[in-house]
């Protein structure tokens, strides 16, 4: 399952309850050295509750969680020597200089990085003597992504990383933990982006409702669910559904944030067919487009309902 | 303790850069010292009182009177009948009314206890010109009464009395002020801690080998320094600026400004135990710091206080830090003896930490 055999992340049955409410339950898990692991899945589907149990912060109710082949609920001190855990936000001291912060997180590590080669790494050079508060919210994760590397951790954890940044400033950060996992460093991430897990990650957990639903590498989560590709367009009125499901080449029709969408064995034929139908009930297919599935496509399937809902 | 440290300076770098923080730490309560020091103080001699004289007896006796009050160096008495000066009170030309009631020299020979009557006119807004007016009249009573009674000389009026009595309105005043201010600092406290834990930052702190007391003990000691500072700019100014004679056991005094400041976080401590998000703990806070400011006798006497008032102050542990300042720096007149301030100091303190410790929240 892991890629060297070595696991670093090690979660046999987790279970987190609050009152009625099973945040966690019954989650298993493993994490290889050297692996970018995500977590996806909808706000309370239990990703974050996961994470910091990992990290700490929790105490689990049941079940066997082990990082860095040490229990977390024995050795948490060791533990956070040798881990690094985004700070979701880095307002604590928002008047420090980004110099000034990276240097006081080092300062309560027993081994850290020098403050130059940190700022380097997340290419804040230009901005080592801006305070914290007057950075740019791409610059600001960034900032926070250095100081969960002051430790030079062997281990990163990144809650949602990248969540509330404008796509440019979401592509530079994706650089930045493709350029971790280079140095060897393993992470674990959550998000609830699709594209962000399929660019960033080796492997995937979709977890909902406390339960991981389906783990692998995406290509292989996409694959085991769809061998079809899928066309979809717009169209008004709605072409009947019974119809289009009996369309050459069709292996399922469903509608999808009010897109109709076929998934199909044969693209050539199923156009073909969709086109005629159409033409026979005087309704224009627009926007009419032909895509892979996706992650989004295979949580779609696990839960009947879109992860951004 | 090297964490400790850095912490510590963080905390330090955090509250210089921030204007609105060194404002309401720092130059608040020094802007109170001005402000009340110019109103009540000035440089002593200079202020004079206008007081209305109105003399309706018109016999010898009562021009005695007004040779006793026009004595007094820091009345000026402006003449005039009883609707004059109520008037002239009433426009802020005047600031009291002395009156020599018809008979009263008729009252005066006939030595009836409480025959003859000395009438005051006073606004109690104005505490601190009452107390000086007040003084005035009960002097110049007391001398007319030696007289009458023992026959012996006229016990003269002393100005400098007056005087040292002005500058106490300052002297007093001084040390309230920084009461007050250790009380704000203590108590305002609470609000940066529930940002932090609102926002995560308590709990995610949580995920370093930091222990998360390291980072309130930074925040406590930052305090402390404030609190030193406040004190020494405070007493400074009242000193430099409005004459004030620290006159008390100074190491008292700061043990004082240490445990009342220290009793303050502790509540603020407590305050951010038991609230949620930042709107509730800057509400909360007011509702807290308002009456205390106002029924602790800071900005006048806790003696004027209406009874049932000075019943609710002396439940406001502002009250005592207040007592203990004012005792220690510039001898002031006790509400109650030192042991006992410190005592019921101490207690908030303990009290407040052991609820803090037993309640708060990390998240």
């Amino acid at each position: 399952m892991t890629q060297s055999g070595e696991a670093v992340i090690r979660v046999a049955d987790l279970k987190k309850y609050y009152g009625d409410v099973k945040a966690v339950d019954g989650v298993s898990f493993e994490v290889g050295r050297g692996e970018v692991f995500g977590m996806l899945g909808p706000n309370g589907a239990g990703k974050t509750t996961t994470i910091e149990v990992l990290e700490g912060l929790r105490p689990p109710d049941s079940g066997t969680v082990e990082v860095l082949g040490l229990d977390v609920c024995k050795h948490p001190q060791p533990i956070k020597e040798r881990i690094g855990v985004q700070l979701q936000s880095v307002s604590l001291y928002p008047r420090l200089t980004v110099t000034e912060l990276l240097d006081l997180f080092g300062s309560f590590f027993k081994h850290r990085v020098p403050t130059k080669q940190l700022i380097d790494a997340v290419d804040l050079g230009e901005r080592a003597k801006a305070r914290s508060m007057n950075l740019s919210g791409g610059q600001q994760q960034r900032l926070s992504i250095a100081l969960a590397l002051v430790n030079d951790p062997e281990l990163v954890f990144l809650d949602e990383p990248t969540t509330g940044l404008d796509p440019q400033a979401r592509r530079s950060l994706w650089d930045l933990i493709k350029g971790l996992q280079a140095k060897g460093k393993t992470v674990m991430l959550t998000t609830h982006y699709m594209e962000e897990a399929a660019e960033l990650c080796d492997r995937v957990a979709i977890m909902d409702h406390g339960h991981i639903l389906e783990m692998g590498a995406v290509p292989d989560l996409i694959g085991r669910r769809f061998k079809e590709r899928a066309v979809f367009f717009d169209s008004n009125p709605k072409l009947p559904a019974d119809g289009l499901a009996k369309l050459g080449g069709v292996t399922r029709a469903a509608v999808e944030d009010g897109q109709t969408v076929l998934y199909s064995k044969d693209i050539p034929d199923t156009i073909g067919a969709l086109l005629s139908m159409a033409d026979g009930l005087s309704v224009e297919p627009h926007n009419l487009g032909i895509r892979q599935a996706t992650l989004e496509d295979v949580f779609l399937d696990l839960t009947g309902r879109a992860l951004r809902d | 303790m090297k964490t400790l440290l850095g912490l510590t300076v963080a905390n330090i770098k955090s509250l210089t850069r921030d204007r609105a923080a060194l404002f309401w730490t720092i130059f608040f309560p020094i802007m109170f010292v001005f402000l009340f020091g110019w109103i009540f103080g000035g440089s002593g001699g200079d202020t004079r009182i206008s007081v209305g004289f109105v003399d309706q007896d018109a016999s010898g006796a009562s021009a005695g009177m007004r040779q006793a009050f026009s004595s007094v160096q820091i009345l000026t008495l402006q003449y005039g009948t009883l609707e004059q000066e109520q008037a002239a009170m009433q426009h802020g030309d005047v600031s009291a009314i002395i009156v020599i009631p018809k008979d009263f020299g008729a009252g005066l020979t006939s030595k009836q206890a409480h025959a003859a009557v000395i009438q005051y006119y006073i606004d109690p807004s104005k505490t601190q010109v009452d107390q000086i007016v007040v003084g005035a009249v009960t002097q110049v009573q007391n001398g007319a009464n030696l007289t009458i009674a023992g026959g012996s000389e006229v016990v003269s009026i002393s100005p400098q009395t007056l005087t040292s009595n002005n500058i106490g309105a300052v002297a007093y005043l001084v040390p309230s002020i920084l009461a007050m201010a250790l009380m704000q600092l203590g108590v305002f406290a609470a609000i940066p801690l529930v940002q932090q834990r609102e926002k995560g930052i308590l709990k995610r702190i949580g995920a370093t080998p930091l222990s998360r007391w390291k980072l309130v003990g930074s925040n406590v000691l930052l305090r402390l320094l404030v609190a030193i500072v406040d004190a020494v700019l405070i007493i400074g100014i009242g000193m430099v600026f409005f004459g004030v004679q620290v006159v008390g056991n100074v190491l008292a005094a700061g043990a004082f400004v240490l445990l009342g400041a220290g009793a303050f976080l502790a509540i603020g401590f407590m305050l951010a135990s038991f609230l949620k998000t930042e709107e509730q703990a800057t509400g909360v806070v007011q509702v807290v710091q308002m009456p205390m400011m106002f029924l602790s006798g800071i900005f006048f006497q806790f003696d004027f206080l209406p009874g049932f008032l000075q019943t609710v102050g002396r439940a406001m542990p502002l009250t005592y830090l207040a007592d203990a300042l004012r005792q220690t720096m510039v001898n002031g007149t006790q509400i109650v003896p030192l042991t006992t301030d410190f005592a019921i100091l101490a207690v908030w303190l303990v009290v407040c930490l052991g609820i803090s410790t037993r309640f708060f929240r990390w998240e």
